[in-house]
């Protein structure tokens, strides 16, 4: 039980967050008696889990007998990974982490080695590996149009928020994290430049166009519907949710110029039993042909590059780490929103309101 | 199932031995369950918004930051406004239909109940994604009126105000029209007739006899539909625009994203106290008890005399409107207004649910209406994940579960508030309908900061404790209801016969109260089979509801499925209610 007496109150709060697991997974035990291990990995869910059993859960039991199982993660499982290092019941032993996520675990030493370096594997984006996380896979946050709505068709932040040249009905995400860099870059500051965001400045570009947007969405799987039935013309949000629309036939396009992408990969908490095999599966996950085989499914970009080597040209054009997309975007700083979300948040929540 | 409406029974004719105060043991497990896992999390909750989060020691930062902007009281303020409206607007549309029900004989209004409550028995996030077809830019009414030429510019019908007052209203109407029928079936229509006879305008003989003898039923069910709708949080989220901002939903970005628990204690705090003040408002004007049908306190004084003048104000009013439109339309015409209207309503709260059906046949990818083609395939996907299959037979497991937990704690609590006289039965039949007072997200934010110290985050045993909280004044309410009409004199003539109490409860009463048991079970079990406020916080994996999975899907990849999904729970849930009316009607 987690219910230990040296536990005090501040301890307590912070593990709530987390869902105490003990005793969920039995399975695991039993696993260990067994010559093959069996591993628990949490992945984002939803399309995530077909496509990644395909890539890397169901090659990397063939090629070393140990068996995965794939379970959902909650959307930013930091509290629950502590909550696992703390009392050493370990529910998962490779989790799927943001870049901000790993950034908090890792600054409370929460977090195991993953035993290489960017050395060992130079083909990947220097951004995606640290010592203890390997990045699997690269979201960006895209304009997404309606080619049979648009006349003229926008290629920027700048033209998005140009309503007189570029009419048309506008969505916009109900939530200051991208939203603010938009508003930065339509009004001119460069994509190197962006952090530490101009709040103020932000504001101000917004206020402009406020009046013009007529949804505020909140959920990425809204975003797609959003796009796919017509209720927008024009709307912000994260590329693969756009595919899926384009994938089914909606006549839209999405412009990768000025986009923003960030990383999720895999972290293992510290300590785990069965590090060793899931350091080997991680490792697994580096590779350039494995990642190349979740690209069939999801719209996301490899993080080893070589992995376009294998992938159709066709397919390369709507993943955001093509060398030609790859270019025209920059990485969001998640740093920056871990120390400003909340007040931020605050201040946006009121201008909205206003 | 006339189930919201009831009270401890104030019966005469008790038998000596359940007179005394000690039938009230039977309530002490419920008080000992709903003190555990209601009053204790919640306050704990409470008390959190006092707390630093740092350190856990007293600080009021957290009220100073919600004093400090006006972010927090505009959204409260916003929150307060949006459930008004929705207990308004529930009131006026469902206080006809309702009235047309009550004067309808018995078989046929058990029939037309059963398509009032399909939304009710609807998953809300069916409900709002039909209403985001319905409603939207390229939905189903802007194709119906720019295709026919009525208006070359689609209307704005979603994501404002007005998108998410049909959302709630349409989610709230059967809670209200549910509250105020037994009251108004309960009405003696030879009162009207008498004040007709005795020279009153039909207009004048309704508002000042009817109408104010339904006024208990109206306060209640306007009660209702308020606390429940203060916790809102996927309509607006899904229908409203920039500004339909509610409380419920910052007080999840704080636990689930800010992880600022302190914070969302404050904000929960606020939410509560709200809600508090309502039915403080309702306690000092009409009496809490009639919430379950009790009778309300005759005002007093000037306020009676002003209520009496406004409804005979109302009454003059409404004479000039019946005439002049008796005079547009006739008297035939006239007469046809109630059915037409009724029946209106009753095409309102059905749409949307049957809009899903043809959906879950679709062949497309999305959600489109009307589907391009028709296929079997999200039934397929449905019928072969693992993952959907195993969040139904959970949701079932733990329904059951919950139905006869809850049953047996709200069935006792009923037979010993029925069978007990002393000034405690209103108190605590007052804290068993607490869990319907205090917001959902509330009980739910506080069991989840309870079951994470007990570890029972995640675990079935968690959703069956949370969702009994939940169910346990349906049970309470729905058996109370029965109680009142149960004839006590067949238990004394059982024990003459020298039957014990055992035995008594066993071979008299539970065989004879089994229509309001079984009508308790399944309201239990369909609450908890709809429940997600509960679920998001505390089922999570792999252990995850059928309506959380839904949740998670709406999130994340929106697809048929959802209708196919909704198709299956539909069936399921029409079974049960036709299942549950027979019942009702065998017994």
């Amino acid at each position: 039980m987690m219910f230990d007496s040296k536990l005090n109150r501040r301890s307590l709060l912070k593990l709530t967050g987390g869902a105490a697991m003990t005793g969920v997974f039995a399975p695991a035990i039993i696993g260990r008696a067994a010559a093959a291990t069996q591993i628990t990995v949490a992945d984002p869910g939803g399309p995530f889990g077909p496509a990644w059993r395909k890539a890397f859960y169901d090659p990397f039991e063939k090629a070393t007998g140990n068996k995965v199982v794939n379970v959902a993660r909650e959307a930013e499982p930091t509290a629950q990974f502590k909550a696992m290092v703390e009392t050493k019941s370990y529910t998962w032993d490779v989790c799927t982490l943001t870049l901000s996520a790993r950034d908090i675990l890792a600054a409370q030493g929460l977090l195991d080695p993953i035993g290489f370096t960017h050395a060992d594997v130079p083909q990947l984006m220097p951004e995606a590996v640290s010592a203890n996380y390997m990045g699997t896979d690269v979201y960006s946050t895209v304009l997404a149009y309606r080619t049979d709505r648009m006349k003229n068709a926008p290629t920027s932040w700048t033209d998005f928020f140009n309503v007189e040249k570029f009419p048309g009905r506008r969505a916009m995400r109900k939530n200051p994290i991208d939203t603010i860099e938009q508003a930065l870059l339509a009004d001119g500051v460069p994509l190197d430049k962006l952090y530490p965001l101009d709040v103020e400045r932000a504001f101000k570009v917004l206020d402009k166009i406020k009046q013009h947007v007529a949804v505020w969405w909140t959920g990425g799987a809204q975003s797609t519907q959003l796009l796919q039935s017509g209720e927008v013309d024009m709307i912000p949000g994260w590329n693969a949710r756009f595919q899926a629309a384009i994938d089914g036939g909606t006549p839209a396009k999405i412009v990768w110029n000025q986009g923003l992408y960030s990383i999720e990969g895999w972290g293992m908490p510290k300590g785990g039993p069965r590090a060793e095999v899931a350091r080997q599966f991680v490792r697994f996950c580096s590779d350039p042909k494995q990642q190349a085989i979740y690209t069939e499914i999801l719209a996301y970009g490899p993080t080893n590059l070589d992995a376009y080597k294998t992938i159709p040209t066709e397919r390369a054009r709507s993943l955001p780490t093509s060398p030609e997309n790859l270019k025209q975007m920059a990485i969001a700083n998640e740093g920056w929103w871990s120390a400003n979300r909340s007040a931020v948040t605050e201040k946006f929540n009121s201008w909205l309101l206003s | 199932m006339s189930a919201v409406p009831a009270a401890p029974a104030r019966s005469g004719g008790m038998p000596a031995w359940l007179r005394r105060p000690n039938a009230l043991w039977l309530a002490v497990p419920g008080l000992i369950f709903l003190a555990v896992f209601f009053a204790y999390p919640v306050g704990e909750l409470l008390s959190l918004g006092l707390r630093n989060p740092q350190g856990g020691a007293f600080s009021l930062a957290a009220f100073q930051r919600i004093a400090s902007t006006d972010v927090y009281l505009r959204v409260l303020g916003i929150t307060f406004k949006i459930a008004g409206n929705t207990a308004l607007w529930s009131l006026l549309l469902g206080y006809p239909l309702a009235y047309w029900l009550a004067r309808m004989p018995d078989l046929f209004r058990g029939r037309m109940l059963l398509f009032v409550m399909v939304p009710f028995w609807t998953s809300y996030l069916v409900k709002t994604f039909a209403w985001m077809i319905v409603l939207g830019r390229s939905g189903v009414i802007n194709n119906l009126l720019m295709g026919s030429g009525v208006s070359d510019q689609p209307l704005e019908l979603l994501h404002n105000e007005f998108g998410v007052m049909v959302g709630m209203v349409h989610a709230m109407v059967p809670l209200a029209v549910m509250t105020m029928l037994p009251v108004m079936i309960n009405i003696d229509g030879r009162l009207v007739q008498a004040a007709q006879t005795l020279g009153a305008s039909p207009s004048h003989a309704f508002w000042l006899v009817y109408f104010k003898l339904s006024l208990p039923g109206v306060a209640a069910a306007g009660l209702l539909v308020f606390i429940s709708s203060l916790g809102f949080f996927i309509v607006p989220a899904f229908l409203g625009g920039r500004r339909e901002t509610m409380l419920a939903q910052l007080i999840i970005t704080q636990v689930q994203e800010l992880l600022n628990w302190s914070f969302a204690g404050a904000l929960a705090a606020m939410m509560l106290a709200t809600a508090l003040i309502a039915c403080w408002i309702y306690d000092r004007l009409f009496g809490i008890s009639t919430i379950s049908g009790g009778e309300a306190q005759e005002g007093k004084g000037r306020i009676r005399d002003l209520g009496l003048a406004i409804l005979a104000l109302l009454a003059r009013a409404s004479g000039l409107v019946a005439d002049t439109s008796r005079k547009l339309i006739g008297k035939a015409g006239n007469r046809v207004l109630l059915p037409v209207f009724a029946w209106l309503m009753i095409a309102f709260l059905v749409l949307p649910t049957l809009l899903v059906i043809p959906l879950g046949f679709t062949s497309s990818q999305f959600l489109e209406f009307p589907p391009p083609g028709y296929s079997l395939q999200w039934f397929e996907t449905y019928f072969s994940s693992p993952l959907w299959i195993q969040a139904t037979i959970r949701s079932f497991l733990v329904a059951t579960a919950t139905a006869f937990a809850a049953t047996c704690i709200g069935g006792f609590a009923a037979l010993a508030l029925a069978h007990s006289r002393t000034r405690w039965g209103g108190l605590i039949f007052a804290f068993f309908l607490a869990p319907m007072i205090v917001p959902r997200i509330v009980i739910a934010v506080g069991l989840f900061y309870l079951f994470a110290k007990l570890g029972l985050v995640a675990t079935d045993l968690g959703l069956v404790i949370g969702h009994t909280v939940l169910a346990i004044p349906f049970a309470l309410v729905t058996v109370s209801a029965i109680l009142k009409t149960y004839d006590v004199r067949l238990d004394q003539a059982a024990a003459t016969l020298g039957a014990n109490r055992v035995r008594t409860l066993t071979s008299v009463t539970i065989p004879l109260v089994k229509g309001g048991l079984i009508a308790a079970f399944l309201f239990a079990f369909i609450t908890s089979f709809d429940e997600l406020t509960i679920a998001i916080f505390v089922s999570g994996g792999i252990k995850t509801t059928l309506p959380k999975q839904m949740w998670d899907d709406m999130i994340l990849q929106l697809n048929p499925t959802l209708a196919a999904v909704s198709v299956v729970v539909f069936v399921i849930v029409t079974v049960l209610l036709l299942l549950a009316e027979r019942f009702r009607r065998v017994s």
